[in-house]
């Protein structure tokens, strides 16, 4: 009789033995794993140098795992926005006044100081929701919904995705759509796209709102290339079509040869404009193929995350993106994550830093500087442990810093005495607890 | 130019992908216990992910692009 | 010597509890399966980083309490890489049958293992009957009646 026959026995003979003499065996546990809930919550402030943008959120994701591999996740994001933002104009060696969005009162910026509106005090409410669920053994479906809120922009979206599974699970090809509605309802109305700034209390040229759509696709394969090594390959596609300009950006008219701007008519007892300056028009529709690859590898208990992103869009936009991240353990639950982004873009071809007095208008212009000519990186750093409790916690401190490429032959005389494209260097800290059952 | 070069050339790497070797590349399903760590998956943090997201589409002219499925522990 | 009915019962159980996790077996000590000839075998291909691994355990408890009398053998053949992952697992969710360590795989291998968890009825007869991939909490019922439908055939 071998060991197992003996433990069969053994086993069948307590079994018996015990129901007849009429005590029982613990009772078989039916109960599987019950539903759980995690959340995932975090604090994250942005700050700009300069005076310029400043950012406070706080997010919660909540998730529950339903039995069988279902699950349902619900997002809320909630961040208040102050600070300034440029508004596309030049610095000049004098001072200039502006109309502020609401057309109320104007706004006055120093000799050659970088001009940026000020006014913009926003709060955003954000919402997603997504249900994920198998279909079959092989099929995965997921399909969700997210709508944002600030006080002149509404976003509603649908998306949806399916996944399937191949060799043995090694291999899954996965496609997902993405279809948004946004309304944009600027402070004052938006303006005509190449109709001058008014004076305060004149929005004549002003249209109350607009709207947006954005069609997105993505297809994708991920590969398990060894017991430690995965990557995956996407591609997106994405349409957006309406208002795609931004309301509140505009442009310096300059004189062609000293490259000062425009002086404009003051009438008395009326405030408005001190230089001319037209609102920018972008094209009414944007197409955009990205191509995204990322690999994982774990050594050691160390893991290596690199990603690259190439860009490129009929606005004839490129742009590359390489993220690594290498996440580090020391000492029991703890870790740290060293973080390097680089990311550089090429202008997209309406990209213009000002207009010149007398030559004929483009049918579309922007000098928004995040349509022009940079590269950009952030260095960071995550650390991360499990709390007493067995909650996950994380700081994570990055910075920001963009640097603008101005080439000599963009600039008009006097232009070249000005910062014309200010480098953007930002902050960014976020603090991270996880909890649940 | 630039862009008429993605499609193709995704396209094509699928295809490469799923015909030749690539696809009976991997590893056995008892093979998944790194695959299946937290740290491994494809999507990583979700909140910092969606942050990261929005402030570079805010800052920048490219977003998105990123982040499917797969991977994992491979069970069920 | 006339021991209590209970402390009896006790004593039978602590028996069976203690063998049964001495019941491991080593790559020399295969796992031979001829051995259960006229029983009913279920063997659980199962790992401790395989969540609904960890779904199924209960459940599989309690199909060996209730069936065990009537010659169902449960064998949880264990692929973790590291047998103290395995043994963490099972401190944490005991298993009332068997365990097997298939250190090299080769069982894994003989039945084509192609998801976590699998499962295979072995009939009376020695004969492979089912395989279940993966493990579904709506599907129990289903698991169950393939089970007493196997322990209904009488081997030879």
């Amino acid at each position: 009789m071998s060991n197992s026959d003996k433990h069969k026995v053994t086993a069948t003979l307590a079994a018996a033995t015990c129901s007849l003499l009429g005590s029982s065996l613990p009772d078989p546990v039916h109960a599987q794993e019950d539903s759980t809930w995690d959340f995932n919550t975090a604090l994250l402030y942005y700050g700009e140098d300069n005076d310029r943008v400043q950012d406070l959120s706080v997010s919660v994701l909540a998730k529950r795992t339903l039995v069988d591999d279902r699950l349902l996740t619900l997002g809320i994001t909630l961040d208040g926005l102050t600070g300034a933002s440029p508004n596309g104009a030049l610095p000049q060696s004098f001072a200039q006044t502006f109309t502020q969005p609401s057309g109320k009162r104007i706004y006055s910026i120093d000799a050659s100081q970088l001009p940026i509106d000020d006014t913009f005090k926003d709060t955003r409410l954000a919402l997603t929701a997504n249900w994920q669920q198998p279909l079959g053994r092989l099929y995965q479906f997921n399909v969700g919904a997210s709508a944002s809120r600030e006080y002149d922009y509404t976003h509603l979206g649908i998306n949806g995705k399916i996944a399937r599974d191949f060799n043995k699970r090694n291999t899954t090809l996965s496609a997902g759509v993405a279809i948004a509605h946004d309304s944009i309802e600027p402070v004052g109305g938006a303006p005509e796209g190449l109709s001058p700034m008014l004076n305060v209390g004149d929005l004549s040229n002003r249209n109350k709102s607009d709207t947006k759509d954005i069609f997105d696709v993505v297809v994708g394969v991920s590969q398990v290339i060894s017991r430690d090594l995965i990557v995956q390959l996407n591609y997106s596609y994405s349409d957006s079509s309406g208002y795609l300009s931004d309301p509140y950006k505009l442009l310096s008219v300059v004189d062609g040869v000293s490259g000062d701007a425009i002086p404009r008519p003051q009438l008395p007892g009326i405030e408005g404009p001190s230089h001319i300056f037209l609102y920018e028009q972008r094209p009414e529709d944007r197409v955009k193929h990205s191509l995204y690859a990322q690999a994982k590898h774990y050594r050691n208990g160390k893991v290596l995350d690199a990603s690259y992103r190439y860009m490129t869009d009929d606005w004839e936009i490129d742009s590359h993106t390489i993220d690594l991240r290498y996440r580090w353990p020391i000492r029991g639950t703890h870790y740290i994550e060293p973080h390097l982004r680089f990311y550089s873009q090429s202008a997209a071809e309406f990209y213009n830093l000002s207009l010149v007095d007398g030559d004929p208008l483009p049918d579309y212009v922007s000098a928004d500087y995040r349509l022009g000519d940079f590269d950009a990186i952030t260095a960071g750093l995550k650390y991360g442990w499990q709390t007493g409790g067995g909650k996950d916690m994380s700081v994570r401190l990055e910075l920001y810093r963009q640097s603008g490429k101005v080439a000599a032959s963009q600039l008009i005389g006097n232009q070249v005495n000005q910062d014309n494209y200010p480098d953007l260097n930002a902050i960014i800290l976020q603090i991270g607890y996880q909890f649940g059952k | 130019m630039m862009m008429s070069k993605v499609k193709p050339l995704f396209v094509a790497s699928l295809v490469v992908w799923l015909g030749c070797g690539c696809s009976s590349m991997g590893v056995e399903p008892w093979e998944r216990d790194i695959l299946a760590k937290d740290e491994m998956q494809l999507s990583g943090d979700p909140i910092e992910a969606a942050t990261d997201d929005h402030i570079y589409f805010s800052k920048e002219a490219s977003s998105g692009g990123r982040g499917f499925g797969g991977g994992g522990c491979g069970c069920n | 010597m006339h021991l209590g009915n209970r402390t009896l019962c006790l004593l039978l159980i602590a028996g069976m509890l203690a063998s049964i996790p001495g019941a491991v077996h080593s790559a020399d000590d295969a796992l031979h399966l001829e051995n259960y000839r006229g029983q009913v075998v279920i063997l659980d291909f199962w790992a401790s980083w395989c969540v609904p691994c960890r779904r199924s355990f209960p459940w599989l408890n309690s199909m060996h309490a209730k069936y065990a009398e009537e010659g169902l053998v449960i064998i949880g053949v264990n692929l973790d890489h590291n047998k103290a992952d395995a043994e963490t697992f099972l401190s944490e969710i005991p298993a009332d049958f068997q365990i097997y360590y298939d250190d090299d795989k080769e069982l894994a291998r003989q039945f084509d293992v192609i998801a976590m968890p699998s499962s295979y009825i072995i009939g009376r007869d020695g004969e492979q009957i089912k395989r279940h991939l993966g493990f579904k909490v709506r599907l129990q019922p289903e698991y169950e009646a393939a089970i007493i439908e196997a322990l209904k055939k009488r081997g030879t």
